[in-house]
């Protein structure tokens, strides 16, 4: 009876690992060991087993190949520059709701982050509507006479652009507005009761104080911006690959998926690199406008 | 009522100890109160005794029961904490009755009970009000009416006051103490501030800053007769002079003191250190001065001062007068008369009078 | 305060003003063109309905509405109770010092995420469909419900689950009767959250639904592959409106901060 008691006791004692557990087990299961897998695979020829033995590196000679760095050199511009133009756009708005509006505040939030509630597709499809052949400034610009053909804006590197800009717009400006509606009004009253400008203020006070949010949103465009396959896809043809894009060829198209792997792995190991840079880049931009520690 | 005992307890946080092989004896029934600075260990101490924290050796006994080992939930041994701990998704009602709700107990045995002790807390008007309705107050008595509905054997008090503004302060200590006196119930009171212990308290430890008990008493043996200088100057004000024994055959035993001469003290026969020669320190305190510009006799013992400072207190007025280069006394005298017969004022010459067995000698 | 901050400049307000302007232009349009009585959309020839007609008796739409919305329920329900025990559960196990694993899922591309989801349904020949969908989404959703529930369980005040114990409740009391109970508002914006990120995910239902499950994201990328029909303004305008709904009560729940630290 005293065995079974104890072993009552321990299992009770016991009891919170194994309730905690299954969510472990599921993240384990399928974020973490995919992902070595997929290492793996790169790592493995066509149609063989696992062993410690098997492991090559012959798959990653298609590294030798300058298109994909091409692809890969592309997304990153790409993204880059989306996620610069999101921060010029979204910073000025959520500056505004932030510290300027009263009785439109919730207003203004509602319509800012309904776009991003909104189903990628519709907001893609929008677009498309609007730049296709027969869309809606074609229509315009040919009734109008401003032109005697239709201007070809999909298939573009400039309509990826534009349409990247629109759907990550406010996953800049939420962290943006999110750190200026915490900010403390009163430095601002103070700067400008010790004698600065307006601009100055701005400059010297509310731009590095919410400067963490720029560098929190710019990492919330980029990093899934360089891998958006939907948008390059439904906006740029098929003609100019971008990372996404490439990745699904490989794994959905020509089911080649050891390239596929090895492509992939490449292309986190780059971004895991420029990521970091990046955001010790943009550490050393402040401080070369501002000053330190920001 | 049984009592707590609690023996050779030790306890750290990642290599800091706070308490270190601590014995104490908690008598039952009563009112006691854990003085201490902040960061001496007492809210340790009494989350060791409410089961919140476990002891890394030592033993609790409550009674003859050892409740070492006792889960938090399984102890009779309820706690009022500091930020009253109210659940704010609960109304007071069902604050007060969660002990019971949790026992199963009938509905309508439930509803008595919370009834009855909202009546000693004096909140029988508020019982279905929500909780950020309350004012401080309120919700420090709702918290405690918590903790005593199930009538449990002790109840522990983490600084319950510490959050509530003087006069209300002052009305809730006495309410505790009726409320002790009522309920029988053993009340462990922990505080840093010495007035509220020696009001509330029957019996009353103080703890000093390394987590060590420097003596236990009631508030008057303690206050009139402390046994360290840490105790002397931390309950109550004091004046510490300190300087060495002078024991002969042929002369009245005396304190020596750097540019004051001999002072006169009475030395207890119990405190075996003192010897002559030996450094010590005599505490005393500023009520037992007597401060006059004219000459009196009948003291022991007499010095020559200036008023330095003077404060005024209402009830009392301090004068701080300096008796030498070194040395500065601070003296409190009642106010008894709306127009005192003498009036000291700053820089006036001074005698200072007491006797000698109104000073406490302690040892360096 | 609002004329102590320096004076709204003119410009300011302008370049607002066509943000906002660029951010709409585009979905007014669409709503707009959704009720045209035309077939190619580009010609206005009067009010209609008949594309919310056709919409309605599209087999295919309800097909991948009904997919899209057992998936998302299905998905819900695992990932908050999942997230909640370990929490929970958690924070009194050794496991509490690995909350950590659980930001990974949002700090991966989503591409790679569901390449690894892909390879690793191949290895263990996983038949792709809904089980496999529902899998990946309950991922999204932990990677979600961890980190809110998370922080609004560290939000809460200490004492409160001690004070539990001490008046005599076991673990499990205290579990129930108080800390969900204070969690509640945090679990149904975790849960709308979930619900509306498996509702829209597209890339990875792509690569994992094999042919058997169409999810509504899916039907309409499909949809536009082959060029823009009125019909699908019609759905685009539908799910616009939804989306509103959502963010509409997501904010009454009081919970916008939490939406914000996404």
């Amino acid at each position: 009876m005293n065995i079974l008691i104890r072993m009552r006791k321990a299992f009770a004692q016991e009891m919170p690992f194994f309730m905690a557990l299954p969510a472990f087990v599921w993240q384990m299961l399928f974020l973490y060991i995919p992902l070595i897998c997929v290492v793996a695979l790169s790592f493995l020829h066509i149609n063989q087993q696992f062993s410690l033995s098997s492991l090559t590196l012959s798959n990653y000679g298609m590294l030798h190949n300058p298109l994909l760095w091409a692809v890969i050199g592309r997304s990153l511009l790409l993204a880059f520059c989306a996620a610069c133009t999101c921060a010029l756009f979204a910073y000025p708005v959520a500056y505004y709701i932030a510290l300027h509006t009263n009785r439109f505040k919730n207003i203004c939030i509602f319509f800012l982050i309904l776009p991003f509630w909104t189903n990628m597709l519709v907001q893609v499809y929008a677009w498309f509507f609007v730049l296709e052949k027969n869309g809606l400034i074609n229509t315009l610009l040919l009734n109008m006479g401003f032109i005697t053909e239709p201007i070809r804006f999909l298939n573009t590197a400039g309509a990826v652009y534009i349409v990247m800009v629109y759907c990550y717009l406010p996953f800049m400006a939420m962290p943006i507005y999110s750190i200026l509606d915490r900010f403390d009004k009163r430095l601002i009253e103070a700067s400008l009761d010790l004698g600065a400008t307006p601009w100055r203020t701005f400059l010297h006070i509310t731009l590095p104080l919410s400067y963490s949010g720029i560098r929190t949103g710019f990492f919330l465009v980029f990093v899934p911006a360089f891998g958006e396959f939907v948008i390059p896809v439904l906006m740029g043809g098929g003609k100019k690959m971008f990372v996404g894009s490439l990745i699904s060829y490989y794994f959905l198209a020509a089911l080649d998926t050891h390239r596929g792997a090895v492509f992939t792995v490449i292309s986190a190991l780059i971004l895991l690199i420029v990521s970091l840079m990046l955001n010790k880049f943009l550490k050393w931009l402040i401080n070369v406008f501002v000053g330190k520690g920001y | 009522m049984r009592n707590i005992k609690i023996e050779h307890l030790s306890k750290s946080f990642r290599g800091d100890i706070i308490l270190e092989d601590l014995s104490l004896t908690i008598p039952g029934g009563k009112f006691f109160a854990l003085l201490g600075p902040s960061g001496s260990g007492k809210t340790t101490l009494l989350r060791l005794i409410a089961g919140l924290e476990t002891a890394d050796s030592g033993n609790i006994f409550l009674g003859n029961d050892d409740i070492t080992k006792t889960p938090i939930n399984e102890r009779r041994i309820n706690t009022v904490f500091q930020n009253y701990a109210l659940f704010p998704h609960m109304n007071v009602f069902d604050n007060v009755a969660y002990a019971l709700s949790i026992r199963h107990v009938p509905k309508d045995i439930i509803e008595q009970k919370v009834v009855k002790v909202l009546k000693v807390v004096h909140l029988d008007r508020f019982i279905y009000k929500a909780i950020d309705q309350l004012s401080g107050g309120q919700q420090q008595r709702v918290a405690l009416a918590r903790a005593i509905i199930n009538e449990p054997d002790v109840l522990l008090l983490d600084e319950p006051l510490a959050a509530l503004d003087l006069k209300l302060r002052e009305r809730m200590l006495v309410e505790l103490i009726e409320l002790q006196d009522q309920l029988k119930t053993t009340f462990v009171y922990v505080t840093h501030d010495q007035f509220e212990a020696l009001t509330v308290a029957d019996y009353m430890a103080i703890m000093n800053k390394d987590g060590c008990i420097e003596q236990v008493g009631t508030p008057k043996e303690i206050y009139e007769f402390p046994t360290s200088i840490f105790v002397a100057s931390f309950v109550g004000t004091t004046n510490i002079i300190t300087g060495s024994l002078s024991i002969s055959v042929d002369q009245a035993d005396a304190i020596e003191v750097a540019d004051l001469g001999k002072l006169a003290v009475a030395v207890p026969a119990d405190k075996s250190w003192a010897v002559d020669g030996a450094k010590v320190a005599i505490s005393l305190r500023p009520e037992k001065i007597e401060i006059t510009k004219q000459e009196q006799v009948g003291f022991s013992n007499m010095l020559r001062g200036t008023v330095h400072a003077i404060v005024y207190h209402g009830r009392s007025t301090q004068y701080n007068v300096r008796v030498s280069d070194t040395l500065v006394l601070q003296v409190f005298e009642q106010n008894e008369e709306h127009f005192p017969q003498e009036v000291i004022d700053y820089d006036d010459q001074v005698y200072l009078y007491w006797q000698k067995e109104n000073v406490v000698l302690l040892n360096q | 305060m609002e004329k102590t901050i320096p004076a709204t400049s003119k410009a300011l307000v302008v370049s607002v003003a066509l943000i906002y302007f660029f951010l709409y232009l585009p979905i007014f349009v669409v709503i707009l063109f959704s009720f045209n009585n035309a077939n190619y959309p580009y010609v206005w020839s009067g009010f209609t309905l008949k594309w919310y007609q056709e919409l309605w008796y599209s087999v295919e739409v309800w097909d991948a509405l009904q997919n899209s919305l057992i998936i998302a329920s299905s998905s819900v329900i695992l990932s908050l109770t999942m997230g909640v025990l370990v929490v929970w559960y958690g924070s009194q196990s050794i496991l509490s010092r690995f909350v950590g694993m659980f930001y990974g899922t949002l700090a991966a591309p989503e591409v790679v995420l569901a390449v690894g989801l892909l390879t690793l349904f191949a290895t263990l020949t996983v038949e792709l469909g809904f089980i496999s969908l529902i899998a990946a989404h309950t991922l999204l959703g932990l990677g979600y419900v961890v980190p809110m529930v998370h922080a609004a369980f560290h939000g809460l005040n200490k004492s409160l689950a001690e004070a539990s114990l001490d008046l005599g409740a076991t673990r499990h009391q205290t579990f129930f009767k108080i800390i969900l109970p204070l969690l509640r508002p945090t679990l149904f914006a975790a849960g709308l959250l979930v619900f509306i990120v498996s509702l829209d995910d597209f890339l990875i239902s792509f690569f994992c639904s094999g042919s058997s499950a169409q999810t509504l994201p899916m039907y309409i990328f499909s949809m536009i592959r082959s060029g823009s029909t009125p019909v699908v303004n019609a759905l685009s305008t539908i799910m616009l409106l939804v989306s509103s709904l959502f963010v509409l009560s997501f904010s009454f729940l009081h919970v916008r901060r939490l939406g914000w630290r996404l």
